[in-house]
């Protein structure tokens, strides 16, 4: 379908004129070919071009390191979108007050992140108070709170009460830790939704989550 | 120091790797000597590596406090606290005082890092894996580590391409491309022309590629695509040289012209998908392009390990377990897989097992540079001086 604008991208690269083969991509997009397909319809085609012409010899050594500096130039132009689009839901999430175990909330924190979740993360030895304080201030759907000990973990109730003091009981409050994933009944009986055990969970709970989030906004 | 002839038999019984009769030396020769520290570390090694870790604890100990400075004894006392588990304060002691009787000796910098990380001093361990990183920058354990750090500060976002590097310094991933070209290994003979036979030219290029002289074997490849531009496997070795250069579309060229032709060529496979991997916005490509390759190649565990390492980019925990447990299957002394595999138990809470497949690669790492044999020879050599 984009053969000839592949040709053309290719007579760039081996031109040494960048700025013809930026054109040659911005015609492509203008075309209406997405972001996502650049790189496989256009770029692709031309290195392969670029690697047939080196082999029969149509262009030497010199030429083909400088054709490749070009296609390096242009390579940020048809690259597929590096972020995931934004979810538009906002997840607070933090350790528990008295608790300093990072490491599981520091691996969920980025794995939200990359998934294009609005992640606001409160550290460790967080007070009831601020997760409830936080979610007003961002308007956060979801709340993530870690508890890697009983007693810190038996105190996520208070965010639960807090929550629906104030207002929030649509907050879903999610937990994660070593207590919760021992005994499947305390999360239930600190109010909790559900459970995260691994990144991967985290993952899949929020995509039933935004889902949820979604129907909910699309019946109002 | 003068030691005795069954001290020597036991030594070169070890080296051969008859276990049980190097053992049963070992004895006879402490027996004649018992304040030979080297035969005490040679016995705490062997014991060691059949997993009777409290014996070779107490052999190793023997040997130190018969010799302080007897190096070796050390390090068979290090990995015998470490494999032995729940002993990481002696194992801090000993791998400190390793690094202090050996100073430039980088592995027991990222062994005492290891020992650190288990006790849960993290400040500690970052230092001595960047202590070993200043003595040898391509120190691909102490990358792993670091990594491993980063993925429990960070997340896995900001562990993976520090994974990544790390696997890019691990000589297992040349390894790999040689694998996969099923060539012999053999050294570059020097003697082609234009009308040596294709296969020879081939073989030939692929032996200066091995020996890293990445220009003889590209003017080699020149030959062949002189006399075929349509070479896929000359297109694609051509691509591995580019690689090696951090040439990357070069590469990229050549691969994609060669897998045009022969779509399931392996060696074609491996350059494109390592040029994609090196591109976080071509985590779905790489992904794609290394699942083909390890369905091409299932018996070679870093076909795994690159998948994993890709599916890890894509968030897909679960599918990269697998393929790193595919990886440990086939080689259980595959660095990588384990550290890979680790980064992904942390990821779900299984901190314990996450920690032991450090321990296991730490251990099979440190063996396969054959560091007990360095130290037990400089050892003998520095005591009959």
């Amino acid at each position: 379908m984009h053969e000839s604008e592949a040709e053309r991208l290719f007579r760039a690269f081996t031109g040494n004129d960048p700025a013809a083969a930026i054109r040659v991509v911005e015609q492509v997009r203008s075309a209406g070919v997405p972001q996502s397909e650049l790189f496989d319809t256009l770029y692709v085609p031309a290195i392969a071009m670029l690697g047939e012409a080196w082999a029969r010899r149509e262009i030497d050594e010199l030429a083909f390191t400088q054709a490749a500096v070009v296609a390096e130039q242009v390579s940020s132009f048809v690259m597929p979108p590096l972020a995931r689009p934004d979810t538009g839901v906002g997840v607070v999430l933090g350790v528990m007050h008295r608790d300093r175990h990072s490491v599981m909330k520091n691996i969920i924190a980025g794995a939200l992140k990359e998934s294009g979740y609005r992640v606001f993360d409160l550290g460790v030895d967080v007070r009831a108070s601020d997760f409830l304080e936080r979610v007003e201030e961002t308007g956060a759907r979801v709340v993530i709170a870690f508890a890697e000990m009983l007693a810190t973990a038996r105190a996520v109730e208070g965010v639960r009460d807090l929550l629906v003091a104030e207002g929030r009981a649509d907050v879903v409050l999610l937990v994660c830790g070593g207590p919760f994933a021992a005994d499947p009944s305390l999360a239930r009986s600190v109010g909790a939704q559900g459970v995260i055990s691994t990144a991967q969970g985290a993952l899949d709970v929020l995509e039933r989550v935004r889902r949820d989030v979604l129907k909910q906004e699309a019946g109002r | 120091m003068t030691r005795s002839q069954q001290a020597m038999i036991a030594e070169g019984l070890a080296r051969q790797g008859r276990v049980a009769e190097a053992v049963a030396a070992c004895h006879e020769a402490l027996a004649i000597d018992e304040r030979d520290a080297a035969t005490h570390a040679l016995l705490a090694d062997l014991l060691l590596g059949e997993d009777f870790y409290d014996e070779a604890i107490a052999t190793a100990t023997q040997g130190i406090e018969l010799d302080p400075d007897c190096s070796p004894a050390y390090l068979a006392l290090g990995l015998a606290y470490d494999r032995r588990g729940g002993m990481w304060d002696q194992s801090v002691l000993v791998w400190h005082e390793l690094a202090e009787v050996v100073p430039d000796l980088v592995i027991a910098h990222v062994q005492l890092g290891e020992a650190f990380s288990a006790a849960a001093f993290d400040e500690e361990a970052r230092d001595s894996w960047r202590r070993a990183l200043e003595l040898d920058p391509h120190q691909a354990r102490a990358h792993y580590n670091l990594a491993i750090d980063a993925l429990k500060r960070e997340g896995m976002p900001t562990a993976l391409p520090l994974i990544r590097a790390a696997g890019a310094l691990d000589p297992s991933q040349d390894a790999l491309f040689f694998a996969l070209v099923g060539l012999p290994d053999r050294e570059p003979s020097g003697d082609v022309g234009p009308d040596t036979p294709r296969e020879v030219r081939y073989a030939e290029a692929v032996a200066l590629a091995r020996a890293e002289d990445f220009f003889g074997a590209a003017d080699v490849v020149r030959t062949l695509l002189d006399d075929d531009p349509n070479d896929a496997k000359a297109l694609a070795l051509a691509g591995f040289c580019y690689l090696k250069q951090e040439a990357m579309n070069e590469a990229m060229a050549c691969a994609v012209r060669a897998l045009a032709d022969s779509p399931e060529l392996v060696e074609g496979l491996y350059v494109l998908g390592t040029t994609y991997a090196q591109r976080p916005g071509l985590a779905k490509h790489a992904a794609r392009v290394f699942l083909a390759l390890a369905k091409a190649a299932p018996g070679e565990p870093l076909t795994h390990v690159l998948l994993a390492e890709a599916l890890l980019g894509l968030q897909r925990y679960r599918q990269a377990r697998k393929a790193y447990l595919a990886a440990v299957a086939l080689d259980p002394a595959c660095v990588r897989a384990r550290f890979g595999l680790a980064a992904v138990l942390f990821s779900e809470g299984a901190y314990a097992e996450a920690q032991w497949h450090i321990r296991r690669a730490a251990y099979y790492d440190t063996k396969r540079l054959g560091t007990f044999w360095e130290l037990f020879d400089r050892y003998v050599e520095e005591g009959s001086a």
